[in-house]
């Protein structure tokens, strides 16, 4: 596992859970699987905060545990998972463009909790909403309409349940997995079953909610988890992306064709399959909506061109029913991750590395006197951003000796681009840099505590302020006690925030593409 | 009026009998005896044959060899430059002869000596000898600016040796290189606007921003940038380049004569600049030693102050 990858989850837990917690997963993440008494003695943390913070994070789905051989539990902690918090903003923010307010805040409240019951978390949110409509004096909305939209993010598979849990003889819970069938992580519980159950004293329930549990009623879905399907959420963000890239490549019309392909195809392609279903001319051109005003020679003329295109975006298979064709899925990650790469070669180290760095992916294999050929670029400049980019990694270089004493002199000294290599070049910078983001904002935030505390504590007279009914003057007074050099000071940490966060949420765009695609890579390695 | 005739057919048969041998000698490489000519033209008689194959000795355009008891006549190559050796002893014709193996690549003076097994000193007295006849001459190469090949006098250097259209005087002229560069990059991106505002129908559009290397040639003709002739394939390594630089793509049209017809056209970028240049940290050139509580550290960094700033 990559250093900066634990550093940039270590910060992110700090960021979120605190120090104890960030600890804890620092220690399993470099060390693996642990039971608590290890962690404990290496930790110097008491056996009884461990066991907090592991709960923390099981109910984040961040920890999973298992019973060993010798019968004690270990915990295991999944990195990506918690890098993946990076990425929640945008979770929420595609449930908003999808969905709605409603599921905005639904997954909102999903991911702060980790896991939650259907019941529980629409109750919540439908009194965040009402909150909310109340305030801008809009009629309220019932329960039943959040829970409608609960079922519809689960029935796209945006949402689902949590893994179920194995218990042994004494009905101790002791792992947890991942049922047999995918189907049942999409069944939604019988809300109106309304039968008390009671509860098992040591059930699933996470700790540090239970005692509150017990207080309330049982509720009728007790028992069933729901959490953020983050594997659905990522192909959606492929689909975009692949939409994105032909739009900016060939046109908006052919990326309206793309996006009703990926509907099309959407159900029936196999999850992480390199080319999508097949698809019929008939079927896509049926899928449009009429509001495009495309005819049938049209799609005929676009899908020619997206197949002849030079990123591969789609290939006809075969002509029966005039004509079939899939996307090429894998492909087109590729390109883009390919783009991504190219991009940070041109900005890192200027254009002409960016030609001589393509000719190497073109060409494949070439001695130096040919890239100074094909890129037309004389000797010494050529040499000297070859070895930078080979210093850097990001070429390698490979031996072939004509004799077996490999003298210099008689050895041939060929070039090459290994994008995967370059590409986890990058992934790892990419850590780095979000981490670095995340230090420097805590920073930021840090030094201003003083004048962010003011602010806060103003806000806070002014709303009471406005609870007892003030008039204006006295309202103005306090507001004055936040002097302009502090209003300037609180201006810049505001904007320096909002650089930071933003650079944080671009820098996890990168993310996204290399890791998807290294991810597809992968799984289209032969194993040898 | 017969004697009149005869008297001017006699040189003509003379110089038509001199071809003829010439002709025959050139067929057989070999080198050819008395009865091949006797067989190939017996029109004409022992006298007639004997006086053009003394001529033709006499200017150095045929040799003579002895096999057997039979004499063999072939043909002198290089006969004009022979004429100029002849001054010249053993040692100066091996050099000669090295280098006219060397062809249009010319050959090293170190290959010389090793061929030749001559002394330093000897050898380049020799080449200057040779040099001063205008029998062959140095070159200097673009690979290596010091390294002077020499070849004959009267040869065309090689591409490898001079470098093409892209050097003069040994010097690669890279802004040359990067102006043509640009201008047929925006002469593809200007027509691929004018396909794409023309006409409605997508594969249209396509075509018409497609340019062959022969147009952007004429093009960059009529601009008058270029002090040299260029050819279309010096054009299509410029072209080439755009294509490296992922600004132009390449396609091919089969014509009807058979060859391929190169094409080229302009293409938008597939995505902006990448999220993590976004940020100092994507260019910083000493992020593998930036940590926390480090020398170099995220918390005291620079080039996020001036960024942030």
């Amino acid at each position: 596992m990559s250093k900066c990858k634990v550093e940039l989850a270590y910060q992110i837990l700090k960021e979120l859970h605190g120090e104890v917690v960030a600890e804890i997963a620092r220690h399993l993440m470099k060390f693996g699987p642990r039971h608590i008494k290890l962690i404990s003695e290496v930790t110097q943390l008491r056996v009884n905060q461990i066991k907090k913070g592991i709960c923390i994070l099981i109910q984040h789905n961040f920890v999973k545990f298992d019973r060993n051989k010798k019968g004690v539990t270990e915990y295991a902690i999944n990195t990506d998972a918690v890098s993946l918090q990076l990425r929640y903003p945008r979770y929420i923010y595609c449930a908003k463009t999808l969905y709605g307010d409603a599921a905005e805040l639904l997954v909102e409240e999903l991911l702060q909790n980790g896991q939650s019951l259907m019941s529980i978390a629409s109750e919540r949110v439908t009194q965040r909403l009402n909150e909310a409509l109340e305030a801008t004096g809009n009629p309220k909305i019932t329960s039943s309409l959040v829970r409608d939209k609960f079922g519809l993010l689960v029935k796209t598979h945006f949402l689902r349940r949590c893994q179920t849990v194995l218990t042994d003889d004494e009905n101790r819970v002791i792992s947890s997995e991942e049922p047999k069938e995918t189907e049942s992580l999409f069944i939604l519980p019988p809300l109106e079953a309304g039968s008390k159950r009671k509860r098992n004293p040591d059930g699933s329930g996470p700790p540090s909610k239970r005692s509150k549990m017990e207080e309330m009623d049982i509720p009728p879905d007790d028992g069933v988890y729901w959490m953020i399907n983050v594997e659905r959420f990522h192909q959606y963000f492929r689909d975009q992306l692949i939409i994105n890239c032909v739009n900016s490549k060939i046109d908006k019309q052919a990326g309206e064709i793309i996006r009703n392909m990926l509907r099309l195809s959407e159900i029936k392609t196999e999850p992480h399959s390199t080319v999508s279903a097949t698809m019929t001319i008939t079927e896509i051109f049926h899928s449009l909506p009429k509001e495009l005003g495309m005819t049938k020679h049209i799609v005929e003329q676009y899908l020619s061109i997206l197949t002849e295109d030079s990123v591969d975006v789609i290939s006809k298979v075969c002509d029966s029913s005039g004509g079939l064709y899939v996307i090429n899925i894998f492909k087109v990650l590729k390109s883009l991750c390919q783009a991504h790469i190219e991009s940070f070669v041109q900005e890192r180290f200027g254009s002409k590395c960016l030609r001589i760095f393509r000719v190497l992916i073109l060409k494949k294999h070439l001695e130096q006197k040919q890239i100074e050929e094909y890129a037309m670029i004389p000797t010494k400049e050529a040499k000297e951003l070859l070895y930078n980019m080979f210093a850097e990694h990001f070429i390698t270089l490979t031996e072939i000796s004509k004799t077996v004493d490999h003298a210099p002199s008689r050895t041939y000294y060929v070039f090459r681009v290994n994008i995967d290599q370059v590409a986890r070049i990058i992934l790892e910078k990419c850590y780095k840099a979000a981490g670095n983001a995340i230090i420097r904002r805590q920073m930021e935030v840090a030094k201003h505590k003083r004048v962010l505390d003011k602010q806060e504590r103003v806000d806070a007279i002014i709303a009471s302020l406005d609870q007892a009914g003030a008039d204006e003057a006295q309202k103005e007074e306090i507001k004055e006690t936040i002097t302009p050099p502090e209003k300037e000071q609180l201006e810049r940490c505001r904007t320096t925030v909002n650089m930071l966060e933003q650079s944080e949420i671009q820098t996890d765009e990168t993310i996204f593409i290399i890791e998807t695609y290294l991810y597809y890579s992968l799984l289209n390695t032969p194993i040898k | 009026m017969a004697a009149n005739v005869e008297i001017k057919q006699e040189p003509v048969e003379g110089v038509d009998l001199e071809t003829r041998i010439i002709n025959l000698c050139q067929q057989n490489p070999s080198g050819i005896n008395e009865e091949t000519i006797k067989d190939d033209m017996p029109q004409f008689d022992v006298k007639q044959r004997v006086t053009a194959i003394n001529r033709l000795l006499s200017t150095g355009r045929l040799e003579i060899f002895k096999s057997g008891s039979k004499l063999i006549y072939r043909i002198k190559d290089g006969q004009s430059t022979n004429s100029q050796l002849k001054g010249g002893d053993n040692q100066e014709k091996l050099v000669y002869q090295i280098i006219k193996e060397a062809g249009n690549k010319g050959i090293w003076i170190r290959d010389i000596r090793y061929k030749s097994n001559l002394l330093m000193t000897q050898l380049n007295k020799i080449l200057k000898n040779l040099e001063s006849k205008k029998l062959i001459k140095a070159v200097k190469s673009v690979a290596a600016s010091k390294k002077k090949v020499y070849m004959l006098y009267n040869l065309e250097p090689d591409r490898s040796v001079t470098g093409g259209a892209w050097y003069s005087d040994q010097d690669f002229e890279s802004e040359f290189v990067e102006v043509l560069n640009q201008q047929c990059f925006k002469y593809l991106q200007q027509k691929a606007i004018t396909a794409a505002e023309g006409k409605s129908d997508p594969v249209a559009q396509k075509n018409g921003s497609y340019a062959s290397s022969s147009e952007i040639w004429t093009f960059i003709s009529k601009l008058g940038i270029s002090k040299v002739q260029l050819a279309v394939e010096d054009i299509e390594t410029i072209l080439d380049t755009l294509v490296y630089d992922g600004k132009v793509e390449e396609s091919f049209l089969e014509a009807q004569s058979g060859d391929r017809k190169r094409l080229y056209r302009s293409i938008k970028p597939l995505i902006e600049t990448t999220g993590l240049m976004r940020m100092p940290c994507g260019s910083c050139p000493v992020v593998d030693q930036c940590r926390e509580g480090g020398v170099i550290s995220p918390l005291t960094c620079v080039y996020m102050k001036d960024w942030l700033s």
